[in-house]
């Protein structure tokens, strides 16, 4: 059973990109095998006569640009004409290695070096082909514009006509990667691939999938986890024209893993019906375990919990004894809520059964994690369901669940027709998965000069690892690992302790996880410290994080550094790049200048190190609003700018909201939050006028780029925020 | 009961409907009109916003009923082929990320302009502030408003 | 208290005219208004036109109405009065700005499911007609200020708030919303009581 399918923990990565690039040709599926005179080196490309390349896109599309991306790495490298280069989204398939799209790995590690030799396989194949046919060698020759071509004899042979007897010659194990410097249009600003189908109503998301003779179906669901139907009365739905059934789907078993989450369902011939169905259904919920969830009671506990010690995870020296000889302390108790990922798109999934085979079109994150799942619900073979991945309208981490297309499948099954299962915003909002609920102490020692001593920070949250695992009940390595085990600290005494808190929601993975409130305690406490020493924020952030250097475990304090799953030797966590962006931010913005309330804070994850300055204002009724930003990201080397850019404008918005407005909180077990007017999210009169990106300029191995520049968003605002009223913001959101 | 409605100029007969019935729901599931899209069903995230006889509205709470004997424009009917300013404007800049919301982006900014073809920063603010983007790309959907408002394709 | 009692009552007070007190007239449970017929109690005629209009203020100050009535750009919602979301603008008719107009979400009648409220020509009345935060006292004098009512005569207002489609609504808020108390037909009575008396205003 795998706690969780996150590269990072697991190391999962390394792993999957060798079992890629050890498949070749010969496959046990009928879909992928190349027809006669077809050059397929691998999964991933195929070259036809015609001289088109079909590149397969194995990550989901939630607007963070892979389709844009990934296909153009591959075609540059094979030397293809982009005119000529078809891509196709991949079905879950293992031929692929690792599909889960999350953990900001689509091109950080392994990944970047797979797509390359993807293209340069079949690349080294079609050239040797043509230096065969030439009779010259293979070194004297160069691939281009979908051909490759002798320069000095000046004649070239198109890839349709080499294909089949490149596809004769054996497949190389080790290819020569092109420069990412020379690569034609990798590293520069590229087109967004779906976006002339989005403006225009094209651009096909799960709900948008059609087949003939489906049903629709929504499902009203237990209010708490694990809870489901005593008893239910359908007679007024079933009453209710166009509704065909009314369904009690299984009740999951603890812990609740990647099931399905129960129910009763509401199956009709289109939506409407459905939905009136549901509301006129009569249901009574046996609360279960996890009934008498409060979470204002529950954050209680979680600050009892950090006020106490707690299991020691990280020792510098003697932080106990440091506190004790402090000249002065300073101590701040940080809270952050469960936080819902709002996707745009509530899920939705259509499925239809065909005896032991399955069909699914779903938003999903993990395709391949929806076929297992699917597989053990209908208790048929894994590689007997098929996933197709749609565009994803949001993820940010709650797609990477499979629960609704396993609610479309169960259904499917039984009505004999395709059924589509629709959530609402409702459903989306009390029935996601959710950012962790929790809260944070630390306390600075500091000599009589104001230097800082010893630093203590005690953690208290329940894990992502509760939803896979009974007995979790802290705090896992990983995700102390986002920005507590890896927190650089120019401090001689450290300690950094966890408490024990049981999960009573299905925790998740929220966009940067749990960076979001590791980097808001770090980076406002830091601030709180400037100030209470009389330092300028900028220059006391970088006194703290200290010299730049390379981090290691053992300067750390810490057993192991799992560094997103990534080799310390390749991606170090390098200190002076996160002061180079703090430098870089700071200039843009002006800091120092005065006259206005700026904040600043400056976080590493998934190996890209960004730094954020905002600046807050003053609405009409009093309220914070951003009215600029300033962002500096260096993500080392990045396929494409543009996109790149856009996560980062994208992720201040989304990080601003979960700060100013977003709180899950449940009463009863049940999430109270229904829809946007009590889920609210920054609408554009709140939104900054602008938001300046630099991306820095770099060639250091690629770092993640669709989750680092939410962490520091919660912490420049707050810091900006007490520059501007001297009110310090310790518990989120803002605006309550 | 039997409702005619228009939309993109095609008639459409609904033959046993609920006059009740939210134009989305016809829209989506009756006519296979998918640009249009269902985002929270309370008229709070317009990415159901269509036009109807040129008003934007909100198709999740605009009964069918309504739209007896009028026009109704979406996203798909808006131009010939992706030729509105707006939408030009759209992919020249970028803006969509995950792109589930523009389509209601885009019919209540074509709203605007068709009533203001120079809107301000604050027209614009004050005529989107009902469309939610999750994905944050706000700064350039007004930069997008602006380019298309000007004529500068 | 019985008429009998009240009669007595009368009989018994001093010469000069009194202001009863509320105590005087029959109490009127929750969400209720007193019809027309209770306040003849009140033998002086001002005074009872000004308890009319307390009776009458009873629905104009109602969250259901005042929340239209709103001094600036937007209307309010629920008992708390807070800021429309999605946050929306009046615009230069009252009737929403281009993109979001009033009837863009508003339809003629509740919806259910989406719990929107809605009455045929939903709008915010003029910035002139606020009553929100307002007094009885405020909200009289403009009523019956024809620069403020939108030129109307005593008789139009009571025929606007005995029979508007939209005034109608206060009643059938819909979903989870409280009704302003009484009946649209109460409120017209005391209307026309409130005027037949001399249309006085409270202080």
């Amino acid at each position: 059973m795998k706690l969780s399918r996150r590269g990072f923990l697991g190391g999962v990565g390394a792993a999957a990109a060798g079992l890629v690039l050890g498949i070749h040709r010969a496959s046990g599926r009928a879909v992928e095998v190349p027809a006669d005179g077809e050059l397929a080196p691998n999964a991933f490309v195929r070259i036809g006569s015609d001289g088109v390349a079909t590149i397969v896109c194995a990550r989901s599309e939630m607007g963070q640009g892979v389709r844009s991306s990934l296909h153009v790495l591959v075609a540059d490298e094979l030397g293809a004409d982009l005119a000529k280069v078809q891509l196709v989204q991949g079905d879950g398939d293992p031929r692929y290695g690792n599909q889960d799209t999350d953990g900001s790995s689509s091109v950080r590690g392994d990944a970047f070096t797979m797509l390359r030799t993807l293209g340069a396989t079949a690349r080294e194949m079609l050239v040797a082909a043509a230096a065969h046919r030439w009779g010259v060698p293979a070194a004297k020759l160069v691939a281009r514009d979908s051909a490759v071509h002798d320069e000095r004899r000046k004649r070239s042979l198109a890839f349709g006509e080499l294909v089949a007897e490149a596809a004769k010659l054996p497949v190389p194990k080790h290819v020569e990667l092109r420069p990412f410097g020379e690569l034609p249009h990798a590293g520069k600003d590229l087109p967004v691939r779906d976006a002339p189908d989005q403006v225009t109503g094209r651009a096909t998301y799960a709900a948008d999938v059609r087949l003939p003779g489906m049903l629709t179906a929504v499902v009203a669901r237990p209010p708490a986890l694990l809870g489901k139907a005593a008893r239910f009365d359908a007679a007024r739905a079933r009453a209710i024209p166009g509704v065909r059934d009314v369904v009690e789907l299984p009740a999951p078993s603890a812990p609740i893993q990647m099931q399905a989450l129960g129910g009763v369902a509401v199956v009709a011939d289109h939506t409407w019906a459905a939905l009136r169905g549901r509301h006129a259904l009569a249901v009574t919920w046996d609360g279960g375990p996890n009934a008498g969830y409060d979470s204002a009671a529950y954050r209680e506990q979680l600050l009892v919990a950090v006020r106490a010690p707690g299991e020691v995870v990280r020792k510098v020296g003697d932080a106990e004894a440091a506190l004790a000889r402090a000249a002065r302390r300073v101590e701040a108790e940080y809270v952050v809520p469960h936080l819902a990922h709002a996707t745009m798109e509530p899920p939705a999934a259509l499925a239809r059964v065909d005896g032991d085979r399955c069909e699914v079109w779903a938003c999903t994150q993990d395709p391949q994690g929806m076929q297992d799942e699917i597989g053990k619900a209908l208790g048929i073979d894994k590689s007997h369901v098929t996933v197709h991945v749609t565009l994803l309208g949001g993820g940010f981490g709650r797609k990477s669940f499979p629960d609704f297309a396993v609610e479309a499948a169960l259904l499917a099954k039984r009505a004999g027709v395709p059924v589509r299962v629709q959530w609402t915003r409702e459903d989306d909002l009390q029935h996601s998965s959710y950012h962790t609920h929790s809260a944070q102490a630390l306390v600075a020692g500091l000599d009589a000069d104001g230097n800082v001593i010893a630093w203590r920070h005690r953690i208290a949250y329940p894990s992502i690892s509760a939803t896979f695992s009974a007995d979790a009940t802290r705090p896992s390595t990983g995700e102390l690992s986002q920005g507590v085990l890896d927190m650089p600290l120019a401090v001689p005494d450290i300690s950094v302790q966890t408490g024990a808190a049981a999960a009573h929601a299905r925790i998740g993975w929220l966009r940067s996880v749990c960076n979001i409130q590791q980097a808001f305690a770090q980076q406002s406490f830091i601030a709180e410290l400037a100030h209470a020493t009389g330092r300028d924020p900028r220059d006391m952030l970088l006194r703290v994080l200290g010299p730049a250097r390379a981090l290691t475990a053992a300067d750390q304090g810490v057993a192991k550094l799992p560094n997103y799953g990534l080799p310390l030797t390749t991606y170090p966590y390098d200190v002076g790049r996160l002061h180079h962006v703090i430098e870089r931010v700071t200039d843009a913005a002006g800091w120092g200048t005065g006259g206005r309330a700026l904040g600043l804070a400056a976080h590493r994850s998934f190996a890209t190190y960004v730094a954020v300055v905002a600046q807050v204002g003053k609405g009409r009724r009093g309220e914070p609003r951003v009215e600029e930003a300033w962002i500096a990201a260096d993500a080392g080397t990045v396929i494409n700018p543009e996109r790149v850019r856009s996560q980062l404008e994208g992720a201040f918005v989304f990080a601003a909201s979960n700060t100013l407005h977003g709180a899950i909180t449940y009463e009863g077990g049940a999430v109270v939050q229904r829809n946007f007017r009590d889920y609210r999210l920054l609408r554009m009169p709140e939104a900054p006028r602008a938001i300046h990106v630099e991306l820095v300029a770099s060639t250091a191995p690629p770092g993640g780029v669709g989750e680092p520049g939410v962490p520091p968003v919660a912490p420049a605002i707050a810091n900006a925020w007490f520059a501007l009223t001297g009110t310090r913001v310790r518990t989120l959101p803002f605006i309550t | 009961m039997t409702i005619s409605i228009k939309v993109n100029g095609r008639e459409h007969t609904l033959g046993e409907i609920d006059p009740e019935m939210p134009l989305l729901w016809v829209l989506r599931d009756l006519l296979g009109l998918t640009g249009t899209k269902f985002g929270c069903g309370e008229a709070l995230c317009g990415a159901c916003t269509v036009h109807l006889d040129g008003m934007a509205v909100r198709s999740c709470v605009t009964p069918v009923e309504r739209a007896r004997g009028r026009e109704v424009t979406t996203i798909e009917g808006l131009s010939a082929d992706g030729d509105h300013p707006l939408q030009k404007a759209w992919v020249e800049l970028g803006v969509p990320q995950c792109g589930y919301c523009q389509a209601g982006q885009i019919m209540t900014a074509a709203a605007l302009l068709a009533a203001n073809p120079s809107p301000s920063d604050d027209d614009i603010a004050r005529s989107m502030a009902g469309n939610l983007c999750r994905c944050g790309t706000y700064v350039r959907i007004r930069a997008a408003i602006k380019r298309a408002a000007k004529g500068t394709p | 208290m019985s008429r009998a009692a009240l009669l007595l009552l009368a009989a018994c007070s001093a010469p000069a005219p009194a202001q009863p007190t509320a105590r005087a007239l029959p109490a009127v449970p929750p969400g209720q208004l007193a019809s027309p017929v209770a306040f003849d109690a009140i033998a002086d005629r001002a005074a009872r036109s000004r308890a009319l209009f307390g009776e009458i203020a009873k629905v104009l100050t109602h969250p259901r109405c005042v929340n239209c009535h709103t001094p600036d750009e937007s209307p309010r919602q629920g008992d708390q009065h807070v800021f429309h979301d999605p946050p929306v603008a009046r615009g230069a008719g009252d009737r929403g700005v281009p993109g979001m107009q009033c009837t863009g979400c508003h339809q003629d009648h509740n919806l259910e499911l989406a719990r929107v409220p809605g009455a045929p020509g939903w709008h915010l009345a003029p910035v002139a007609m606020v009553w929100l935060d307002r007094t009885p006292g405020q909200i009289c004098a403009q009523i019956k200020d024809p620069a403020r009512n939108g030129g109307r005569t005593l008789a139009q207002i009571q025929d606007h708030l005995a029979r508007d489609p939209l005034v109608a609504w206060g009643w059938s808020p819909g979903a989870d919303r409280a009704p302003a108390p009484g009946t649209q037909a109460a409120l017209g009575l005391l209307a026309q009581a409130w005027i037949d008396s001399g249309a006085e205003c409270p202080p």
